[in-house]
């Protein structure tokens, strides 16, 4: 099956002007012409197939906000190829409009001081839904998430949660093809975050969506994505499916333990001891992160008894921000 | 995809009124207001004309001057959009993106939404300074098919407007700054445009040029279509013919301006 997101050697380029610092330098730079040039995407490939709920990652600045600019046509690529759903994006802004919802971390589409219903009703109106397909599409939400007390409430009223919420709702209301998420759990709480999750999940099952979800959440990618996709730099570091990233690095095992005295002093110790593995701690406990091919848990555990009198510990498996936060720090 | 779908827009007309309407105590402070700017107009020009010792200056008595200031203020009051500061503010919040992602033009989407406001204002404020205006003077404003053409000059006088605007806007891509651009634009659209003062007080050379400016097809023409004692359908039709030009030119010149500018903008980012 064609891919709805085809992207080849996508490259994009802004000019910068070079500020200097100072009153003085303020007062040339308006006369500037020092510019130079970042890449904030660098040749990149990939394929989406519909119905995939891709994660893309990468670090604040990696060039992932300039990639969904460009798969929305708000951007034009310096270089490269893009196409979504057989169509350039830049080219037919609005035909490509047609077809994808957006969400943009704190930035809400919704009209502020209206009740959420009549955002519905506009954006019914813009995308053209036809009415039984709106009627539809609310009778899923409520069956979904309770939206009925929702509905009746001014934008402006509502919590940071419920509006995200709704502004989810919103971009899915035209039944797109794709949808783009950015970061849309940002700052809210642990209910409200799996409510969106299961909200999110259920969508793209039932309407069979293909969803572009950035976060800095790895709850949400471990809830969502089979797929992820991390960028830094501009560049591709990864693209697979969420279960070989983990096998990427080696079997990695956090070790934590709890020793008398002070725990930084030991920590060094077993630093010196181990300087093959990473080492922390905190007020509770020092953490020792393993990597089982180079040294069995038990025995690093067994060695460490040897040397210190260990009060408790625990094993645990690598959580999948570890293993990013590993690919971002191995440039 | 050139399908006109009348209601997509309407929606937006409808929005914006219910929205308008949600802000009330905005509606009362706006009038009071407007009726505070009325009482200085009308003592200032008042001292203008006792000041000077005639009872005629340029060609204009202050009765004339004061009904056409009081409907300019009226006119002013209703027809004024801050669509820049809308651009402005949707350009620095980013929410413009969002904006741009609908299947409908920026340029009409943001039009759309404002037209609800624009017509809870024509009711709210224009209409009642009119009526009292009508009535207060008896006959200062001759009431008649005048009317009519007035309704036309100023409808094409909002498109102008708003062209003016749209274009002012839009050099906030550049700039991504506001308020000094759009005071500017505000000083030069008052003057210019006879809403401060009529423009049959300009001196000469200026009068002419002014003429040949878009902004006096905003606020001057219709007030002339409307407060002319003795109109001719000649006068009325060139001078309703000139502003169709105007709104036909600042539409292109606007959409030509954007155009060119979001493509800079899409290509070097923002």
């Amino acid at each position: 099956m064609e891919p709805v997101i085809k992207i080849r050697d996508l490259t994009k380029e802004f000019k910068v002007l070079n500020h200097r610092e100072g009153l003085k330098g303020s007062m040339m730079d308006l006369f500037s012409r020092d510019y130079k040039t970042v890449r904030a995407v660098d040749h990149i490939s990939m394929d989406v197939e519909e119905g995939e709920i891709v994660g893309y990652l990468g670090p604040n600045g990696a060039g992932k906000s300039t990639t969904i600019k460009m798969m929305t046509g708000v951007l034009q690529p310096s270089s490269g190829e893009i196409l979504v759903g057989g169509t350039i994006p830049y080219k037919n802004r609005s035909r490509n409009a047609q077809g994808i919802g957006v969400v943009f971390g704190q930035r809400s589409q919704l009209w502020w001081a209206l009740p959420l219903i009549e955002s519905f009703r506009l954006l019914k109106d813009i995308y053209q839904i036809p009415d039984e397909k709106y009627n539809e599409m609310l009778e899923l939400y409520q069956s979904l998430v309770n939206i009925k007390p929702l509905l009746h409430k001014p934008v402006r009223q509502m919590s940071l949660g419920q509006r995200t919420l709704s502004d989810i709702l919103a971009a899915f209301l035209h039944d797109p093809k794709i949808v783009y998420l950015d970061e849309p759990t940002i700052g809210l709480d642990v209910s409200m975050k799996s409510k969106i999750r299961t909200l999110i999940q259920a969508l793209n099952e039932k309407k069979h969506t293909t969803v572009i979800l950035t976060t800095h959440d790895m709850g949400d990618v471990d809830a969502l994505c089979r797929r992820i996709v991390i960028i830094d730099h501009g560049k591709l570091l990864y693209d697979d499916d969420i279960s070989n990233l983990k096998t990427l690095f080696g079997s990695y095992r956090t070790l934590k333990i709890r020793t008398g005295g002070d725990l930084a002093s030991k920590a060094r110790e077993i630093e010196k001891m181990f300087p093959e593995f990473a080492v922390k701690d905190d007020e509770e406990w020092i953490s020792v992160l393993v990597d089982e091919e180079r040294a069995k848990v038990m025995k690093v555990l067994h060695e460490l008894e040897e040397t210190m009198t260990i009060k408790d510990m625990q094993l645990e498996e690598i959580a999948t921000e570890d293993v990013i936060r590993k690919i971002y720090e191995r440039k | 995809m050139k399908t006109l779908n009348l209601k997509k827009y309407l929606t937006l007309t409808r929005m914006g009124i219910i929205e308008s309407l949600q802000f009330r105590i905005g509606t009362f402070v706006m009038i009071i207001g407007n009726l505070l700017y009325l009482t200085l107009v009308y003592f200032l020009w008042k001292a203008i004309f006792a000041s000077s010792g005639t009872d005629r200056v340029n060609g204009m008595t202050f009765y004339d001057t004061l009904v056409y200031l009081v409907l300019a203020t009226a006119l002013y009051g209703f027809m004024e959009m801050y669509t820049v500061w809308e651009i402005g503010r949707n350009i620095q919040s980013g929410k413009i993106v969002l904006d741009l992602l609908k299947p409908i033009k920026y340029k009409s989407y943001l039009f759309w939404s404002y037209s609800g406001e624009l017509l809870r204002n024509f009711i709210c404020v224009f209409l009642p300074t009119f009526l009292v205006v009508c009535i207060v003077t008896h006959g200062a404003v001759p009431l008649g098919i005048n009317l009519l053409f007035f309704i036309v000059s100023v409808i094409m006088g909002v498109i102008i407007s708003y062209n003016i605007d749209y274009i002012v806007g839009t050099i906030c891509l550049f700039t991504e700054s506001i308020w000094g651009i759009n005071i500017m634009r505000q000083v030069i659209v008052l003057l210019l445009s006879g809403a401060t003062i009529p423009i049959a007080f300009f001196p000469e050379p200026f009068k002419s040029a002014v003429f040949f400016l878009p902004f006096q097809a905003v606020y001057n023409t219709p007030l002339m279509i409307l407060l002319d004692p003795a109109p001719s359908l000649q006068t009325t039709g060139r001078m309703l013919a000139l502003q169709l030009i105007w709104c036909l030119v600042m539409t292109v010149v606007s959409n030509l301006f954007w155009r060119v500018s979001l493509r800079q903008i899409t290509v070097n980012g923002g």
